[in-house]
């Protein structure tokens, strides 16, 4: 347990944070932006590893596939705004209704050009696929090759359209949307379509997040994103808790969701480097959330202390 | 000026939970109308249908039956937003009429915007800006050197006087204000008050206001309106309520309804 | 300048012993990545280690991780175990082995419980049947063929065979095609019944229960729960075959099984031929189960007037 070996296993850390940092990117604007819990992401996040393995399994260019699972990630978030505003269902059971049909969806995407008609698991070997954009192989070297330049390069991009969007006319009625409801039809602002285009754009990332992890480790399968929601949040939770009081600009705020990601994989890398039986893992991620959650409530239970403290030798 | 008809309402009848235990006819038979640049107090007891009748003109829900006329336009059947271009609304709670987690210039930015599309066009310009900066200042609460100051940092009062002037920042057919100084200590209360009455005045509105305070609302305005049970009970113009004393308005509201009106939020002053 | 050279000859002399002690002292570190808590894998893992450790005694440890059935971590893992520089790494299904494979074009990696090499690598197997790359290990099909015959010995009767099967698990698929194929050739009419997770279980195999035979290959999500299978399937009176013991011992009659202990040691039998016998990797074909044994469930099978020939052995 030296270590040396901690920071030999960083990059894939950083890799693999990167990666779901784009994800809880599109959390954040559903969860924060929006004031939506949305479940959907489980399963737009397998969707956009399936269009992704099955277009570049068929010959297609990479960067191809991730704007195209892109782009089906915007049909699922879709999907869950109109249950959710036509059919006036709750916004968490839309979402849990979504990633329920995208599980057969997904089937069904891997096992296009398949006599079975659907299949769980798609292989993206990078020995067969040389022109993948991001693979686990590469994590270790100092070429260019390596994931992470290319992962930091799209994080930044990200950030800066995210930026420039919610600095709109439109993307501002869009943050007025989740910030007071009411205020935002008084203003004339359709809050139904709003709901929706948020959706949208959130599942669109995670659809994009899931093209991008499919290629990293090689393979999609459909059970890639069972317990997404919670890395994603957890990822939102602790860049708020860590940097909110720094970063109070926008931009910076989505880096830190982003840094949020990072620190959660750490974490795991730091559990695993420890040696601690790998069954406890799930146990330690929710014990550590639950710190990470629980930080801002106790620092605000130690200045009333402190205040307290004050008075009484007053 | 012309008598154009700003707003209309013939017959307006709303019922919430129909055929249900909590069954309640809120607005029975309404009908009002109102000419460019009047201003107009409505009055009442609890449950007498004020903010379900401005509920109902901005679009929280839709009627039973009835027109519906704003500015000439028929717009029972368009939802709340669509109708959100022809209006300016104050609400009871001061966190309703703004966006606490958003600043004070992009609150008013959104405000500008109402009624119109919006595009991918950026930011704040520097002239806009200084227009938001004028508008603040002639409130006279200090808000024109805080435009990146978060709205939830404000107080009640200062929150609610923002919300009048986003109201009033794009200049609407019809300001709805309901009950909207309710929430305030007196002192703050008036302020908002006077700041109602100069807006009003300056920019030529036509207003419709609900209040609990019968000495405002005979203080107030061109014409007061007294609703019950769902209907317009009594309507004075400007020259009746220039005679009129509260202890007259009781007894007229007495004799009309047939009832004794023991409110006393109505009676404080 | 004779202090100088005989200086050095010392040196020399002590680095020289050094390289000899430590070339006698190789040591080397496996790492084993497995993808779920289940009795299967578990006994997989258990042969491979004491497979080893019967050869190679403590010049060996064990990096043992469990991905806890969570996709994501076998690619996290798999990066640490190849950061590391293990000697030779073991994938334990076949997520693992897909994300080991992907994470090192260099270190050996043996899979094992995996079922299609093939189809989880999407490559061919020369004519020797290794993969021709780093990648090489042991599959648990049973031969299909032989658990057919299998239904047709103890079920001539019956018509309509039920494959229930997880629509989720690459491995159960291919081996529900396969059996289809073999089934039907025998006269039998084949009905699928795939359900998505433990949750839909249930009530999948209760509309399974319609046919006269269910039959469940190595499925993991259906070894995971085996008692919930029984409670409808006994009740329903229809007798399941099964494609390995865990799922029999659970609600099977019975099964044509593979030891998964026994293809954990072959596992291990052929990473200690890596290690120490200098073998290629590349051309080391995948090895299948050493030997199949016809098992029943004493238990079940009496419940269900299921006659059992004497040539089969009953699970403990």
């Amino acid at each position: 347990m030296n270590i040396s070996q901690l920071f030999n296993q960083l990059p894939g850390a950083v890799a693999q944070g990167l990666i779901w940092g784009i994800m809880a990117i599109g959390v954040y604007i559903t969860f924060r932006i929006l004031d939506i819990a949305d479940l959907t992401v489980d399963g737009s996040f397998a969707t956009g590893g399936a269009v992704a393995a099955i277009l570049i399994t068929n010959g297609h260019n990479p960067w191809l596939a991730v704007f195209v699972a892109f782009l089906v990630g915007l049909a699922a978030g879709a999907v869950t705004g109109l249950l959710h505003t036509c059919m006036g269902i709750p916004a968490i059971l839309s979402g849990i209704l979504t990633q329920l049909a995208l599980y057969s969806v997904n089937l069904r995407i891997q096992g296009i050009g398949t006599d079975l008609g659907s299949r769980a698991n798609v292989p993206l070997s990078v020995n067969k696929y040389k022109d993948m954009l991001v693979s686990l192989r590469n994590v270790g070297s100092f070429s260019l090759n390596n994931p992470i330049w290319l992962l930091l390069l799209i994080t930044v991009l990200l950030i800066a359209l995210m930026y420039w969007f919610f600095g709109t006319e439109y993307g501002c009625g869009l943050r007025a949307v989740g910030a007071n409801r009411q205020m935002a039809r008084a203003q004339g602002i359709n809050t139904s379509a709003g709901t929706v285009v948020g959706l949208m754009i959130s599942n669109g990332l995670v659809a994009f997040s899931g093209a991008l992890m499919a290629q990293y480790q090689g393979f999609s399968d459909v059970s890639m994103g069972r317990g997404a929601i919670v890395i994603g949040l957890a990822a939102v939770i602790i860049g708020e808790v860590i940097f909110f009081k720094l970063f109070r600009n926008f931009g910076l705020r989505l880096l830190a969701v982003s840094i949020g990601a990072i620190l959660y994989y750490l974490v795991i890398q730091v559990v695993l480097w420890l040696g601690l039986n790998t069954d406890d893992l799930k146990l330690l991620t929710a014990l550590v959330v639950a710190l990470f959650l629980a930080m801002p409530y106790w620092k605000s239970r130690l200045s009333i202390r402190k205040l307290k403290g004050g008075v009484r030798h007053g | 000026m012309a008598e154009t008809e700003m707003l209309m309402l013939q017959d307006v009848h709303k019922t919430f939970n129909p055929g249900t235990a909590t069954e309640k006819k809120a607005l029975n038979g309404v009908s009002l109308t109102l000419n460019s640049g009047d201003f107009v107090t409505v009055i009442g007891g609890n449950g007498a249908g004020k903010s379900t009748m401005l509920n109902a003109i901005a679009g929280t829900f839709h009627l039973d039956c009835g027109i519906l006329r704003i500015a000439g336009r028929e717009v029972a059947h368009l939802p709340e937003y669509k109708r959100a271009a022809f209006l300016g609304r104050v609400f009871q709670d001061p966190n309703s009429g703004t966006a606490a987690s958003m600043n004070i210039e992009e609150n008013l930015a959104l405000a500008s915007r109402r009624g119109l599309p919006r595009g991918l066009r950026w930011g704040i310009t520097a002239d806009e800006r200084a227009r938001y900066r004028e508008k603040l200042a002639a409130l006279d609460l200090g808000l024109e050197t805080r435009l990146s100051s978060k709205v939830g940092l404000l107080s009640g009062g200062q929150r609610q006087a923002l919300t009048l002037l986003m109201a009033t920042l794009k200049e609407p057919e019809l300001l709805l204000l309901d009950e909207h100084t309710a929430a305030l200590d007196p002192k703050t209360a008036e302020k908002v008050l006077s700041l109602t009455r100069r807006l009003i005045r300056e920019n030529h509105l036509t207003a419709l206001m609900v209040t609990h305070n019968m000495k405002d609302a005979l203080a107030l305005g061109n014409r007061t309106i007294m609703m019950h049970e769902g209907r317009i009970i009594l309507d004075l113009n400007a020259e009746q309520k220039q005679h009129m004393t509260v202890e007259d308005l009781l007894a007229q509201f007495e004799k009309v309804s047939g009832l004794e009106l023991a409110n006393d939020r109505m009676l404080l002053v | 300048m004779k202090k100088t050279i005989s200086l050095l000859m010392v040196l020399s002399l002590v680095l020289g012993l050094c390289a000899c002690a430590s070339a006698e002292e190789k040591t080397w570190q496996i790492g084993i990545l497995q993808f779920v808590q289940h009795p299967a894998l578990d006994e997989a893992t258990r042969g491979f280690r004491e497979a080893i450790t019967e050869k190679l005694g403590d010049k060996v440890t064990f990096i043992v991780e469990n991905a806890s059935g969570e996709v994501p971590n076998c690619a996290t893992i798999a990066s640490q175990l190849v950061s590391r520089q293990v000697d030779l790494i073991m994938a334990n299904a076949t997520p693992p082995l897909q994300a080991c494979s992907n994470a090192t074009g260099d270190i050996p990696v043996l899979g094992t419980s995996v079922t299609d090499y093939q189809a989880a690598l999407e490559i061919d197997l020369n004519a020797d049947g290794a993969t021709g790359m780093n990648v090489s290990g042991t599959s648990d099909l049973a031969p299909l063929d032989g658990q057919a015959n299998m239904v047709k010995e103890l079920f001539p009767e019956a018509k309509t065979v039920g494959l229930l099967y997880c629509s989720g698990e690459a491995n159960s698929i291919f081996q529900i095609k396969a059996m289809e194929g073999y089934l039907t050739d025998l006269g039998y009419e084949c009905r699928r019944y795939g359900f998505n997770d433990s949750n839909d279980l249930a009530s999948v195999t209760q509309s399974a229960t319609e046919c006269d035979i269910i039959y469940i290959p190595t499925d993991n999500t259906a070894a995971n729960n085996t008692e919930a299978i029984a409670n409808v399937v006994l009740p329903a009176q229809v007798p399941v075959v099964a494609g390995e013991e865990g799922v029999c011992k659970g609600c099977g009659v019975a099964t044509l099984t593979i030891s998964y202990y026994d293809l954990g040691r072959k596992t291990g039998e052929m990473a200690c031929e890596i290690l120490t016998g200098g073998a290629d990797i590349s051309a080391m074909p995948i090895a299948y189960a050493p030997q199949v044994t016809r098992k029943y469930n004493a238990a079940n099978a009496a419940e269900l007037g299921v006659a059992i020939p004497a040539d089969y052995q009953a699970i403990d």
